[in-house]
């Protein structure tokens, strides 16, 4: 099984494809100095990622000031920062929102879940007044699971022994995967985010979102995003085949200082949080 | 098996629905609980989708009251008798209520579920509604699916789905 899923990862054509204007956008956005100019003429190289941003820069959701009609009005009318975000939540919507037969999820529910998680991290750090950028916490949240989109199409040979270790309950959800596949769901993303050559923060965060005290640089984010997914999970909201079958850690909890009352209020947040996404799942 | 008719509506978080054949009501479950009303002479059901048994703070429970079991589950109840259920002549079945399989740092995700069990329970019990069948507590997510054309609830967890059938 091993091997099978390695032979995957190796090949890149066998990879999720994202699209190579993204891949591109990302690497210009490592460089501070990048123009807008520069963004622009690489984005429009894309019509499917023009199309969408366009669109989202008029939804409710961005609240440009003016009527947005081209790329190079939205980079300046909402920023770099939120245009990226905007790009790679359509770039995203093209990988997530699949059916996940093995995990029992369809593909809305993957697609909310990523948006929800997405959404509540950016949520976490501007109420924690936490020292990262709000797009980088969104992003990651909205990656966090891509690694599912590979490992679901194992589940057929081992079903009847994942079913049966889920009613004795006695590891964790991300055990099991890596008992019968050899593999995660996060180490796989791990690898599908770096053939795409994507920032490391969003690799580490992809790689221990279930164990943000093993993540070596980025800990803070990656806690951010285990709290995110956690609350999510909890409402239900893409709970998958291992249902609520993962720890909360404590060390995500004291990087970040967030309490008990500050989970309540984010496990009430979710209906409001639902509603917010309403654009971004269309988009 | 499917009218052309047929909607599937879906109940989100914190929301009550009605309707009636041949509709299905569906929603998903965490830790929150799924009350499902159904009269089957009327053939019509419901389902409430609530969050937490009573409202922390104790102000948001008269704006958002489907989010707590304390307010929700009156408001079901209203809402159903007022489409011409009698009490006596409809049950209840729940659903839902699954906690954290191991957590040390935070009482508040531990507790959800077997609070809003509890409170569903006992309210239920007081206003003399029986509860024909209940799936709750334990790790899994689950989905549910009321066929109002017959009361049958499609129930799916941990990647299995089963009928219940039982609706009197």
């Amino acid at each position: 099984m091993k091997e099978k899923i390695e032979e995957i990862l190796k090949d890149p054509s066998k990879l999720p494809a994202m699209s190579h204007v993204v891949i591109r956008v990302m690497e210009l956005l490592r460089d501070p100095a990048v123009s807008i100019n520069q963004l622009a003429t690489e984005i429009s190289n894309d019509p499917t990622i023009t199309a969408s941003i366009i669109k989202l820069s008029n939804s409710a959701y961005y609240r440009a000031s003016k009527p947005i009609r081209t790329v190079q009005e939205a980079l300046m009318t909402l920023g770099i920062q939120t245009v990226k975000e905007m790009i790679l939540v359509s770039a995203s919507k093209a990988v997530l929102h699949k059916d996940l037969k093995g995990y029992s999820l369809d593909a809305e529910e993957v697609w909310v879940h990523s948006l929800i998680v997405g959404l509540l991290s950016s949520k976490i750090v501007e109420h924690k007044k936490i020292d990262l950028p709000k797009d980088l916490a969104f992003t990651s949240g909205l990656l966090h699971d891509i690694g599912k989109v590979i490992l679901t199409q194992f589940f057929p040979y081992h079903i009847l022994d994942i079913r049966n270790e889920l009613k004795n309950m006695t590891t964790t959800f991300t055990e099991l995967e890596k008992k019968y596949f050899g593999y995660d769901h996060q180490e796989v993303g791990v690898q599908v985010l770096s053939a795409w050559n994507f920032p490391a923060e969003l690799i580490e965060v992809v790689g221990h979102h279930h164990n943000p005290q093993n993540a070596k640089k980025f800990p803070l984010l990656a806690s951010v995003v285990h709290i995110a997914n956690t609350i999510a999970i909890i409402s239900g909201i893409g709970i998958d085949i291992g249902g609520i079958n993962h720890e909360l850690s404590s060390f995500a909890l004291q990087k970040t200082g967030i309490n008990d009352s500050d989970l309540e209020m984010y496990y009430m947040q979710i209906p409001d949080l639902q509603k917010q996404i309403q654009d971004l799942r269309n988009s | 098996m499917f009218n052309k008719d047929t909607k599937i509506i879906n109940v989100g978080i914190a929301e009550i629905q009605i309707s009636k054949t041949p509709h299905i009501l569906r929603t998903t479950l965490g830790s929150c609980i799924g009350v499902v009303l159904y009269q089957p002479d009327m053939k019509l059901g419901a389902i409430s989708h609530f969050m937490l048994a009573h409202d922390p703070v104790g102000r948001d429970k008269q704006k958002n009251p489907g989010k707590y079991g304390e307010t929700a589950l009156p408001l079901l109840i209203k809402m159903f008798e007022e489409e011409g259920a009698k009490r006596g002549s409809y049950s209840a079945r729940i659903f839902g209520g699954a906690s954290m399989f191991k957590n040390i740092s935070s009482n508040f995700l531990q507790n959800i579920g077997e609070n809003n069990i509890i409170l569903v329970r006992e309210y239920l019990q007081a206003q003399k509604i029986p509860i024909l069948v209940e799936d709750v507590g334990g790790h899994d997510g689950r989905t549910i699916s009321l066929f109002l054309e017959d009361g049958r609830i499609l129930l799916k967890k941990a990647g299995i789905e089963k009928y219940l059938y039982r609706v009197r």
